[in-house]
């Protein structure tokens, strides 16, 4: 769920945009020049998969996969988010222009931690790495949930209805990122497993 | 095509322009992929870089233009190792056409994209905007200027890539593979603009006709080594390398396949025709009435398209790119909202809802890529059985009987994305034969493949029992695969005939500028040079190019003797007998039991 | 508090429905080019070449973005409805200005409504009552109350999300992509983060069309999507397909770009040259942001 205009106090606006530009300044500090490509590419095909629906019973959801975009993209994640979050809202008007700072901190923490904990924990098993991915997939869910909740009551005591309804939209969402992403998962142990092995703090990297 | 050409800056012509010593790579997986490569480029040669996919051929071209650094060796451009400021000098110097154009335009419009180059080079923006328009009109793209390239059809997108390095004037050009995917006439826009192209010259392509218009000289590489470096001639003029190289497409005039054709058109000639006897209960598979589309932007894409197939006839959809025939295909499949009456064996089919076609219809898409989305190959033919809700133990059936009639019986556990181009053609045909489908459609089924790959799909696709509708350039596959023949043109089936009549049609160069009979013509003057015989005895050899025996390479002129196959001229009179020209250097003997030698050409 | 009719409810929950649903309908985009439920896979074109010469054109693209800017953080800060539908007007004349058609709007506020309508739905049934609000009561059901209060935050809330979302075509679709990413260069936005948006945006094309071509593929052979194991596990393939080629690519694109002389800096032709007029606008439009705001805290401490 991406917050529009007009809802955040715009302090609260501000605010995001200043805390989501110093990580964002971290986050492209932390990738190679030369992977700048590879996240501007990257970034678009995030953008596409979150155009995905899922049916769920009647009313069907999108997928936003911050969770594995943690999981390929390790610090670099924050950025690619942030890249894809601005084109949503230029060309869909999905998430308001000056609410851009707070969704990229509503999806963004949660893809690096998301990042953080897979690669901490991902092991060597195909098992291991698929359940880890789970996880990664819903937990990151669920905090974007709790972040977009806080973020809301930042309005006032009003929203709080309106944050009831959203948290509960987001209990299949948190089922469906699980489940799309553990196969995403197991998709790449198959095909292609180098891509769930970079580490997340590259030293390198400059 | 305006194009200026600018006076060579490079005049020391004893020095070579590239010179590659002893370069050797190997991947990080250790899989080697160059070795001991040695060769010179001189300004003005037009390379043809051969051999079998896989033979190195991308990565070669990666070291040339410093895109990889030799681990062992060195390539020497204009008298320096690429490395440092000079590399970066060299890669402004040097054009590099990927295969897949969308790599390489990935400026906001195609503008901006040509730009990209003369604005690296550091021209002022005058200059700029002089380069970029020259190139662009050079390609005839001028009306596109201002287009994303995302607006582009293929074929201009490909135009527009090779723009974006005219732009930057290179006095070397590589492009890896031009011409495939192309139709006819783009692919002549393609060859008038590399014959006017006065620089030097590498073209990677399995198109032995390509590169027979273009080049003077052949670069045969085979498992990361220098087999061959000798006039493009030479190694047209002889078979079995062809044949070794994955470049002989003689299969395309073998008689045998002609008389195929013939019994298949006897037996169709035997059984009932449905137009002639109404009464036979023979309803049409497919049968469309006034077809109309328009895309989203109110552009006309298919005008009233009447169409009839019939259960198992063999039909080919011909056209050049944009007449419509993607469009009809989407259409046929109840992909797009058209208009008009659409019946699929008998039962109406309403736009948008083409469940029933589907279970009975395979697709196979130009690009595979696109069709293949599971982790292993099982999986990925199993995927249409099991959507349709088959039981497990029936998918197995299917699928493995779906396996071997492609030829891939033991690639179960395979991933498909680490097959070769020829091999997942087969397997996205795998995966919609699964189905065992009653019509199957083939969109461009030759595209990126090898002669080696074309012939084995061949084989595959004469031996199904379907009803065929093949979208095909290929002319040769055209006549192999199908009786019947649509030709497409702006939106109409302009003309529907036997593939017979097709064939000596004459006037379809006027209706839609399409010459299908080029590449026949050319096919046919390769042939001729093919007229040879082979034979082998002792020679004395004198050796001046580089030259691999087993794991013995050769690189410096020698004499030696040995048993060599060796090619014969000759050409037949009317009562059979052969005539030989004047004989060559090192061949000047007469062969007195030539003529009563078996012959491996047709004649 | 007061009671009134259970009938009131029927229009409290439609309402919203209707902004989330029906909105389509009103705004006459037509549904029939996207076969079946499908999703929308076009992506529009986000430069807009006509009506090429209005001022908002013509406009230097540095004093346009931050003029815009400011003038969207002032109207998101907007406490009153009538100002909040003077910002509207505001927004609705410099979209008229631009020459811009209105379905580009149009969907663009398409892109809000499910997010808004939830507003819309519980803001007014939700609101923590204040005393002084005005709230009532659906017949004998006590516990849902109808508080105006609410329904005033949500509609302000709407007003104030689709004024900036209006004024988003006048700002970005009046110049092309690149000449914008180089204005918000000269703004203060590092070189490389724009050069990410550009090929982003053209790669996000090609993607959404191979995603397509793709989804067709999986259509074609009997594909279709249900709540069960068996749709995220093809979903799951789809999307993991979709990244591994996109990482393959990836690699092909940088090679191309090396390969043409990339050393790292995007070639950069853009020249700004601010003019008077240029100046001026911006003035206008700081100060008509400024006025906004002005009269609505006089309102507010009315």
């Amino acid at each position: 769920m991406h917050i529009s205009d007009g809802v955040l106090p715009t302090a609260v606006s501000v605010g995001g945009y200043a805390v989501s530009a110093l990580i964002l300044s971290w986050s492209v500090r932390q990738t190679r020049s030369d992977d700048l490509p590879k996240i501007a590419v990257v970034s678009a095909a995030f953008f596409v998969a979150s155009l995905i629906h899922i049916p769920f019973g009647p009313t069907s959801v999108h997928l936003l996969i911050p969770g594995l975009v943690g999981a390929l993209l390790g610090p670099s994640a924050f950025l690619a988010i942030g890249l894809g979050l601005v084109l949503q809202c230029l060309l869909f008007q999905f998430g308001g222009l000056t609410a851009i700072g707070a969704n990229l901190l509503m999806m963004g923490l949660p893809a690096l931690l998301a990042g953080w904990v897979f690669h901490h924990f991902k092991g060597q098993g195909k098992k291991q790495r698929i359940l880890v991915g789970a996880l990664c997939g819903g937990g990151a869910t669920v905090l974007s949930a709790l972040l977009l909740a806080v973020l809301l009551i930042s309005g006032g005591e009003d929203f709080w209805g309106v944050v009831k309804l959203a948290l509960a939209a987001h209990v299949p969402v948190v089922l469906i990122e699980a489940g799309v992403t553990a196969m995403i998962v197991s998709f790449l142990i198959k095909v292609k497993p180098e891509m769930l092995d970079t580490p997340f703090m590259d030293k390198k990297s400059t | 095509m305006h194009q200026l050409i600018k006076p060579n800056r490079f005049d020391n012509a004893a020095e070579d322009l590239i010179h590659v010593k002893d370069l050797g790579y190997t991947y990080p997986d250790g899989t080697k992929a160059l070795e001991k490569i040695d060769f010179q480029v001189q300004a003005g040669d037009r390379i043809a870089l051969v051999g079998h996919n896989g033979s190195g051929k991308t990565t070669l071209v990666k070291h040339l233009c410093g895109l990889l650094s030799p681990q062992q060796g060195t390539v020497v451009y204009k008298g320096n190792a690429l490395g440092e400021d000079h590399l970066a000098t060299a890669r402004l110097e040097i054009g590099l056409l990927f295969q897949d154009p969308d790599d390489q335009l990935f400026g906001h419009s195609l503008y901006e994209d040509v730009a990209f180059g003369p604005r690296n080079q550091g021209l002022a923006e005058e200059a700029v905007d002089l380069a970029v328009r020259q190139a662009v009109a050079s390609v005839g793209l001028e009306d596109l200027l201002f287009k994303p390239p995302h607006a582009l059809s293929y074929g201009q997108k490909k135009r527009a890539a090779l723009a974006g390095l005219l732009a930057m004037q290179p006095e070397l050009l590589i492009l890896d593979e031009p011409t495939a995917n192309l139709d006819p006439l783009q692919e002549q826009v393609f060859i008038d603009l590399l014959k006017n192209y006065q620089g030097t010259l590498i073209l990677i392509s399995h198109d032995l006709i390509f590169l027979y218009e273009l080049c003077n000289r052949a670069l045969v590489l085979d498992a990361g080594r220098v087999h061959h470096d000798y006039p493009l001639k030479e190694l047209v003029e002889h078979r079995p390398s062809l044949r070794e190289h994955g470049l002989d497409f003689s299969f395309r005039f073998a008689d045998s396949r002609q008389q195929d054709i013939e019994a298949r058109e006897e037996r169709r000639n035997l059984t009932p025709d449905a137009e002639v006897r109404p009464e036979a209960p023979l309803p049409a598979l497919v049968e469309t009435r006034d077809l109309h589309y328009r895309y989203p932007d109110g552009t006309a894409a298919l005008c009233g398209v009447n169409l009839k197939i019939s259960p198992g006839e063999h039909v080919a959809l011909v056209g050049e790119n944009g007449a419509g025939k993607s469009t009809l295909l989407m259409s046929l499949l109840g992909l797009l909202p058209f208009q008009g009456s659409y019946h699929f064996a008998g039962q109406k089919i309403v736009a948008g809802k083409g469940r029933l076609v589907w279970q009975q219809t395979g697709m196979v898409f130009q690009d595979c890529a696109d069709q293949l989305v599971c982790p292993t190959c099982y999986d990925e033919v199993a995927f249409a059985p099991r959507q349709f809700g088959l039981k497990e133990s029936e998918v197995e059936d299917l699928v493995y009987n779906a396996l071997k009639s492609v030829k891939l019986d033991d690639f179960s556990d395979r991933v498909p994305l680490h097959l070769s181009g020829g091999e997942r053609k087969r397997l996205a045909l795998a995966s919609v034969l699964s189905l065992q489908p009653q019509l199957l459609i083939l969109d461009e089924p030759t595209a990126g493949l090898d002669p080696g790959g074309e012939e084995m799909l061949l084989e595959i696709l004469a031996d199904l029992d379907v009803t065929l509708l093949l979208v095909c350039h290929d002319i040769f596959f055209v006549r192999e695969l199908t009786e019947r023949t649509l030709v497409m043109h702006r939106g109409q089936i302009a003309l529907d005939y036997s593939t017979k009549d097709f064939l000596e049609d004459k006037n379809l160069t006027t209706l839609n500028g399409l010459d299908y009979t080029y590449r026949n013509r050319c096919a046919l003057q390769i042939q001729e040079l093919q007229h040879r015989h082979e034979h082998a005895h002792a020679h004395r050899h004198h050796h001046d190019h580089p030259h691999r025996h087993g794991e013995l390479l050769h690189s410096h002129p020698h004499e030696h003797e040995h048993d060599h196959p060796h090619t014969y001229t000759h050409s037949h009179s009317k009562d059979g007998a052969h005539q030989h020209p004047a004989q060559s250097l090192y061949h000047d003997h007469s062969h007195p039991d030539h003529e009563q030698e078996d012959h491996d050409h047709d004649h | 508090m007061q009671q009134i009719s259970l009938l009131w409810l029927l229009p409290v929950l439609l309402v919203p429905l209707v902004v989330y649903r029906g909105f389509r309908i009103l705004l006459n985009i037509k549904a029939d080019e996207v076969p079946q439920n499908e999703r929308d896979w076009t992506v529009p074109q986000l430069e807009f070449t006509q009506g090429e010469g209005s001022p908002i054109h013509c406009w230097d693209v540095r004093f346009k973005l931050a003029s815009f800017l400011f003038l969207s953080f002032m109207i998101v800060s907007l406490q009153q409805i009538q100002m909040a539908i003077v910002a509207l007007l505001l927004a609705l004349a410099s979209y008229q200005l631009a020459d811009i058609p209105w379905q580009r709007g149009g969907k663009r506020l398409l892109g809000m409504t499910g997010f808004l309508a939830m507003f819309l739905l519980m803001l007014p049934l939700t609101a923590v009552p204040q005393t002084g609000d005005q709230v009532f009561v659906f017949g004998q059901i006590e516990w849902l109350r109808f508080n105006m209060r609410g329904l005033d935050l949500a509609v302000l809330i709407i007003l104030r999300a689709s004024a900036v979302a209006l004024l988003m075509e006048p700002m970005l679709a009046t110049a092309s992509l690149p000449e914008t990413l180089a204005g918000l260069e000269r703004m203060g936005v590092p070189p490389r983060l724009t050069q990410l948006l550009l090929i982003s945006h053209r790669y996000l094309h090609l993607f959404v069309h191979e995603a397509r071509r793709m989804q067709i593929g999986m259509e074609v052979r009997g594909f279709r999507k249900a709540t069960n194991f068996a749709t995220l596990r093809s979903v799951g393939n789809f999307i993991g397909m979709l990244f591994v080629r996109s990482f393959e690519r990836t690699e092909r694109v940088h090679a191309a770009m090396l390969a043409r002389g990339y050393q790292g800096r995007w070639p950069q032709a853009v020249n700004f040259k601010a003019r008077r007029a240029d100046y001026s606008k911006a003035l206008l439009v700081v100060s008509l942001g400024l006025l906004l705001v002005f009269c609505d805290q006089l309102l507010w401490q009315k």
